[in-house]
């Protein structure tokens, strides 16, 4: 039913999409997989039309459809829903559905401007077909029908945007990750409603993280990769496509991990003890207890959505934990501000790398001493780390913004260590970088550890994480589920299982 | 005090007192719809006073030199800032936020000094003497237009069109994949809004005996808005009471002389800081709209 032939869509120079060929089945669930950053949201907004493709051609039943707007791929039957949640917040639920029925409804301003009933029962029918939709979704309209859309839960917030989608009457729904952030129960809510859409006629497309729902429910799956797709076939061949595994589990090195049995140091420098994180009304982090001693490099691994970068934001202070404790170097910081925990040590290199695009190298890694006072060390130890990273004395007075993606990495991190922690957090390092950065990037993380610098590690590249990693800690569902070696948990079927729900 | 006093006690001696106040109160409030729809639709224009001037000269000019009367020139004057709107609503719409309510505000300046100051036709900067003004005979057509389009507005906003500003405002994009042409929406509010600021214009402009240039200048603009954020911009008749208590006020606040403006911009900052919302917000609405009424609640 719909053909999409050779997309292609750059951004400044990086391939975002390059020539991907997609071909959904009228009546098919096809799932759309890869690692963060591979282009399936760019992909998707291009079906959508949010995004012009440079090259290549769409077709909805035989019709060239290619760069159209957003209103007008709507109109032309393709509905969808947003990876972050995108509902009318302060309308209620059933204005919400009824806002995608805008199309099929008539002017009723008349109806408005002369109080005849004769003319309300438009309205009326409208009314009700919305709460048809909200019982389609697993909705009680009688309970949620009049709340505002910003006060129910997030799992049901996902369920009324499927719904207002559904209100178009759509012939393809494409779906961005409607199970992210929800618990088992949702996700197993959320399956059974996805795998009844074609029953309707509802044809879909879904990009997934989560495996197991991925697995179970598509008749056809497109892996994209670097904005290629690298894979395509039924979910039984994926899950034997040694490509696919690569992909996400991360580019297999020839190095070995570190021997097993390390453990935990003599001295616990992070400890952290049932902590429950929420925010937005999901809870995104239950119940985790872990521990990093003085030295070690610990990762903290798991699907998108397990509250791996939630734990990280608590632990900096960026957000503030519902129970639970977390003590760092002998003192307790649970919910302690921000300031202060970066003046004890603790240092947070964020997702997304986050330096100030504007400002030079040089002044982005002075900027890392902001909490010291000693400014003859710190010129020197600018001078230090520019010595210890090439690339960024090359470009010491660019403008941070100019350097490619994992040159910002790499500038992260060093300005990460111009504070001199004593314990590094590093956010997803390797995200959306090329193999080859990600080896420098794992290099560098590797002689961080070596100098003696205590490292909590995040990443979605589970097997390179384990194999720099001393200890490691698998999370899912904001629970931790599994500890050990790097080593053991490298040979650990049940980390496999967790990444490609196989 | 002595505002409240005699309208209570005399309101036929405050009626003839206080005319060009009353009149004014109703300008000001049709100003304020005309910004409330543009707000509504989620675009911050303060283009509002410039097709507003468009609106007073045309039918002043009308008036004067072809001698039609003010119903022509207010048909005349708010056509022609329609068409304004629909000339620098094409570049303008594209901005969003800070930087449209700065495009709009532009145009007014350069249209105050480029047509008001300029041309032979508007004065040369001069203004333009107005005789056949009448603030008595004035009253009537702005207060019912005023009730009128308070009435048009609202059904407005409650019809197809009207939740479809409604969704723009609140998630351009989401919007679109309801299949809500943003575009042509945006631009709708806009001429809307520019026909009723014409017309507003061109009935204020047969309130006084002298149309001064002066008068259609930034702080106006601004004071426009004011009167919508003051009065709620969730419900058309929150600007509607915020025009008129921000009309009023000065003349309420006669009794403290010299300090006058001082406590009108203290109230309004309490104002601001104590109901963020506006005067009338939606559950004020709730008082206001009859249980009967048809579609009210979906």
């Amino acid at each position: 039913m719909l053909e999409a032939e050779g997309i292609s869509r750059y951004f400044g120079g990086v391939k975002a999409v390059d020539g991907v060929d997609l071909k959904i089945e009228a009546g098919s669930i096809t799932g759309l997989i890869g690692p963060n950053g591979a282009g399936k949201t760019t992909f998707v907004n291009i079906l959508t039309g949010y995004v012009r493709p440079q090259a290549g051609r769409i077709r909805l039943e035989g019709n060239d459809i290619t760069g159209r707007s957003p209103h007008e791929m709507a109109s032309l039957g393709v509905a969808r829903t947003f990876q972050t949640i995108r509902l009318f917040r302060d309308m209620t639920v059933l204005e919400n559905v009824q806002a995608g029925m805008h199309l099929r409804r008539p002017d009723d301003l008349l109806a408005h401007l002369l109080p005849l009933p004769a003319l309300r029962g438009e309205a009326r029918r409208a009314a009700a077909e919305a709460r048809e939709l909200l019982r389609r979704v697993g909705l009680n309209p009688e309970v949620v029908g009049a709340a505002r859309a910003s006060q129910l839960s997030y799992g049901d917030q996902r369920r009324v945007e499927i719904a207002r989608a559904l209100a178009l009457q759509p012939k393809l729904l494409v779906l961005d990750e409607p199970v992210a952030g929800m618990n088992p129960s949702e996700k197993g809510r959320m399956r059974d409603l996805i795998a009844r859409l074609p029953d309707h006629g509802v044809t879909v497309l879904m990009i997934e993280h989560d495996m197991r729902l991925v697995m179970g429910v598509c008749d056809h799956i497109a892996v994209l990769n670097f904005g290629r797709r690298i894979a395509s076939g039924t979910p039984a061949e994926i899950g034997a496509n040694p490509e696919v595994i690569t992909a996400y589990l991360g580019a297999d090195s020839e190095r070995t991990a570190r021997p097993a049995g390390t453990s935990l140091g003599t001295s616990s420098l992070l400890k952290v003890t049932d902590l429950d994180v929420s925010y937005g009304g999901v809870q995104a982090v239950a119940q985790a207890s872990f521990e990093v001693g003085e030295g070690e490099l610990v990762a903290l691994i798991g699907p998108n959505g397990a509250g791996k970068t939630t734990i990280l934001n608590t632990l900096s202070g960026l957000l503030r934990p519902d129970r639970g404790s977390i003590e760092f170097a002998g003192h307790a910081i649970t919910g302690a501000p921000s300031h202060r925990i970066v003046r004890s040590g603790l240092i947070h290199v964020p997702e997304g790398r986050e330096v100030l695009a504007r400002q030079t190298v040089r002044e982005n890694l002075e900027l890392g001493a902001f909490t010291r006072r000693d400014r003859h060390a710190i010129r020197a130890q600018v001078d230090e780390l520019l010595t210890r990273f090439p690339i960024l004395r090359e470009r010491a007075s660019l403008p941070a913004g100019q350097l490619s993606g994992g040159e910002q990495q790499i500038l992260a991190i060093a300005r990460g260590l111009m504070a001199r922690p004593r314990l590094l957090l590093l956010d997803e390092p390797s995200l959306g970088l090329a193999p080859l950065m990600v080896d420098q990037v794992f290099r560098i993380i590797d002689e961080i550890r070596t100098d003696g610098t205590t490292v909590l590690l995040v990443e979605q590249n589970a097997r390179r994480a384990l194999q720099a990693a001393d200890r490691a800690y698998v999370l899912e569902s904001g629970r931790v589920v599994l500890s050990g070696s790097g080593a053991e948990l490298l040979e650990d079927p049940r980390v496999r299982a967790t990444y490609l729900g196989a | 005090m002595d505002f409240f006093v005699q309208l209570f006690t005399d309101p036929a001696s405050f009626y003839s007192g206080h005319e060009l106040l009353i009149a004014q109160m109703g300008v000001n409030s049709l100003l304020a719809i005309s910004i409330f729809v543009t707000l509504y639709a989620g675009q911050l224009t303060l283009a509002q006073v410039g097709f507003m001037a468009i609106g007073a000269y045309t039918s002043v000019i009308l008036n004067i030199d072809a001698r039609l009367p003010l119903a022509v020139g207010a048909v005349a004057g708010s056509l022609l800032a329609a068409v304004a709107a629909l000339i620098i609503g094409l570049p303008v719409l594209r901005l969003r936020g800070i930087f449209l309510a700065i495009a709009t505000l532009g145009f007014g300046e350069a249209f105050r000094f480029g047509v008001l100051l300029n041309l032979p036709i508007t004065g040369e900067g001069q203004g333009l003497t107005n005789t056949g003004a009448d603030i008595e005979g004035g009253i009537v057509p702005v207060w019912i237009s005023v009730v009128i389009l308070t009435y048009l507005i609202f059904c407005l906003t409650r019809s197809r069109t009207g939740r479809a500003w409604a969704a723009m405002r609140e998630d351009e994009a989401a919007a679109a994949s309801q299949g809500i042409n943003v575009v042509a929406m945006k631009m709708a509010a806009f001429l809307l809004g520019a026909l009723i600021a014409g017309y507003a214009g061109a009935l204020d402009a047969h309130l006084s005996f002298f149309v001064d240039p002066t008068e259609y200048a930034t702080p106006r603009a601004v004071g426009v808005l004011i009167f919508a954020v003051v009065g709620g911009t969730g419900f058309v008749l929150g600007p509607v009471v915020g025009a008129i208590f921000l009309t009023a006020l000065p003349e309420i606040l006669r009794f403290a002389a010299d300090y006058r403006d001082a406590v009108n911009g203290l109230i309004l900052l309490l104002i601001i800081i104590f109901r963020p919302q506006g005067l009338v917000s939606r559950g004020g609405l709730a008082i206001i709209r009859p249980r009967w009424w048809p579609l009210a609640r979906s």
